[in-house]
């Protein structure tokens, strides 16, 4: 949080200092969309892991080798990425029942939340949630949301 | 011969008795001249006219159900005070009527007014029941509510459900991006409120007994948990401290309890907490989904749903966990168990691949029967007379909308309500 806060300092002030009287100006910035460094981290969140979308079987929360293949490239880019925090959100299946879909969206986000826990991803670095049945997402799956949305975004300290 | 013959005829009786019970009993018709009064004058005047409206009102109740069948009420079959209790029986005979609803709307000097009900069997010339409720001007609709109650449950002997209140999830908005709200309504589609701005995601309305409040779901703090909210001032509180995920709440049915599920980790299982706080019971203790608990009405056993067995199956429990017995046994799944008022049946949501359906067992796990012909019918949640279900279907559009079904194998019928509608849940019958 205490991170997050100082990096929006820091945006703040290159810009200011760049107006600054007395310094020298550089050439004006090629033409290049400028990329979100939260939108550039997930680009190569989802490239290095594999895409951040686990499936799992109609009505089981059991990762299949595929699942465990995509959540150890997850948490090998986790590990090169102390700082970034990321949330699991649980889906459950669109044909099942409310509740049982609730809890089975939780049972999902968690099998997969232990299973990078298991390789080493400390606790804090990621959490876990449910949407049941709730939310248009892809059924049946957990997908590893970076940074989480609606809190303030969490990410690496410049090297 | 004659021995043979006799035998004969009883086996005869025999199955024409069972083809009678297997089939649709057919209708009682029951006769509903408009409300009379004592008051004379431009009051007198008032008064019937109020009469008329609460006539009109029981014939709408009673024609929806399975049992009754009313006459067309008709303005013009006015009959004086003192008929109230000595009706002209041959005339509602010579109708076909074999049941009659009397009675009378009467000011009083404290501007409430009294409504009296009496119920007769024509047949027999007899009474069956009567009844009188004091009432504010507004609530005259539940005092015509309560009067339907009393010949249905006169007639039929099972409680009325016409004056008793529904909650559900209010939906709209697209689906990428729905709002949902808690709503309650009478069970005629009347007083219809929203008790939720919809600025979060709400599930699973469980009213209380009397329909005072209401245990629901909410993902206001990111993570669903059981909050409960009064009717009355809107006031609301979560049901347990803490973090964890709580979800499922069932109110026993004196409301002094709450049934709920908890999440764990990788594992839910089902608890129960005093509505006046208190540290919650841990009932059951196998991995996987133990969910969607509902008492029976004596408050002695609780049934629930599992996929401890690999498949979503219903079981049932005594009340503090022990004894817990598998009561369904197919390639089906089953879910969201509701225990019916008279103790008789649970209904519960039946699922075979993508097709969901409301349908009904014995507690003892015979009996089993499927009401609906839906592809998406879920969420079903008995009426007080437990001969009728409301049930959430999603349409063809895609879209869910709030049904109600009878047990005799009529199609379901849908509600009327101003959105899109989900989790329906039907209280008991109100004070």
């Amino acid at each position: 949080m205490r991170k997050a806060i100082l990096l929006v300092a820091a945006l703040i002030a290159v810009p200011a200092s760049a107006q600054l009287p007395g310094l020298r100006r550089r050439a004006p910035a090629p033409q290049v969309p400028v990329q979100d460094p939260v939108d550039a981290l997930r680009a190569d969140f989802a490239a290095q892991s594999g895409g951040t979308t686990v499936y799992f079987a109609v009505g089981s929360a059991q990762l299949t080798p595929q699942a465990k293949v995509q959540l150890q490239a997850q948490a090998a880019w986790l590990r090169q990425h102390p700082d970034v925090a990321v949330r699991i959100e649980g889906h459950g299946d669109p044909a099942d029942t409310r509740d049982h879909a609730l809890a089975l969206g939780a049972e999902r986000a968690a099998e997969a939340r232990n299973f990078l826990m298991l390789l080493g991803t400390p606790a804090a670095q990621v959490s876990a949630i449910t949407w049941g049945k709730e939310r248009p997402g892809p059924p049946s799956a957990v997908t590893t949301i970076l940074p989480p949305s609606g809190g303030a975004p969490v990410v690496p300290a410049a090297r | 011969m004659k021995a043979a013959r006799s035998i004969f005829l009883a086996v005869a009786a025999a199955f024409l008795g069972s083809a009678a019970t297997a089939q649709q009993p057919a209708a009682t018709v029951i006769a509903i001249p408009p409300l009379t009064s004592p008051d004379s004058g431009t009051k007198g005047n008032e008064m019937l006219a109020l009469g008329w409206q609460a006539t009109q009102l029981m014939e709408t109740d009673l024609g929806q159900t399975a049992e009754l069948m009313p006459l067309k009420s008709d303005r013009n079959d006015y009959y004086s005070y003192p008929e109230v209790t000595a009706p002209n029986f041959s005339k509602w005979r010579e109708r076909g009527a074999k049941t009659l609803i009397t009675g009378f709307v009467r000011t009083r000097s404290d501007g409430r007014y009294t409504v009296g009900c009496y119920v007769y069997d024509v047949d027999k010339g007899r009474e069956l029941a009567r009844e009188g409720y004091v009432v504010i001007p507004a609530d005259l609709r539940r005092a015509a509510h309560k009067c339907s109650g009393l010949a249905y449950k006169a007639i039929t002997g099972a409680p009325g459900m016409f004056d008793t209140r529904i909650a559900y999830v209010a939906e709209t908005g697209s689906r990428a991006a729905r709002v949902k709200r808690i709503a309650i309504m009478d069970s005629d589609g009347y007083n219809h409120k929203y008790l939720t701005p919809g600025d979060t995601i709400v599930l699973t309305p469980r009213l209380s007994p009397k329909a005072a409040r209401i245990a629901y779901v909410s993902f206001q703090s990111g993570t669903p948990q059981v909050r409960i909210l009064d009717v009355g001032n809107g006031e609301q509180r979560p049901l347990v401290p803490g973090d964890a995920m709580t979800f499922a709440p069932r109110y026993s049915p004196d409301g002094s309890k709450v049934l709920f599920s908890m999440m764990l980790g990788a594992n839910s299982d089902i608890y129960v907490v005093g509505t006046n706080g208190g540290y919650p019971q841990r009932l059951t203790v196998s991995t996987g989904i133990d969910t969607d608990a509902s008492f029976s009405p004596d408050g002695s056993k609780i049934a629930f749903e599992s996929d401890r067995s690999g498949t979503q199956q219903l079981y049932v429990m005594n009340a503090d966990g022990s004894q817990q017995r598998r009561i369904t046994f197919t390639t089906a799944a089953y879910s969201a168990p509701e225990w019916s008022p008279d103790g008789s049946l649970i209904a519960f949501t039946w699922r075979m691949g993508d097709t969901r359906r409301i349908g009904v067992i014995a507690p003892d796990g015979s009996g089993e029967k499927i009401l609906t012909g839906g592809s998406a019918d879920e969420e079903p949640s008995w009426a007080a007379s437990s001969r009728e279900l409301v049930f959430q279907r999603t349409e063809a559009n895609g879209r869910p909308a709030l049904y109600r079904v009878s047990l005799d194998g009529s199609a379901p019928r849908k509600m009327t309500i101003p959105q899109d509608g989900s989790d329906p849940d039907w209280s008991g019958t109100m004070d």
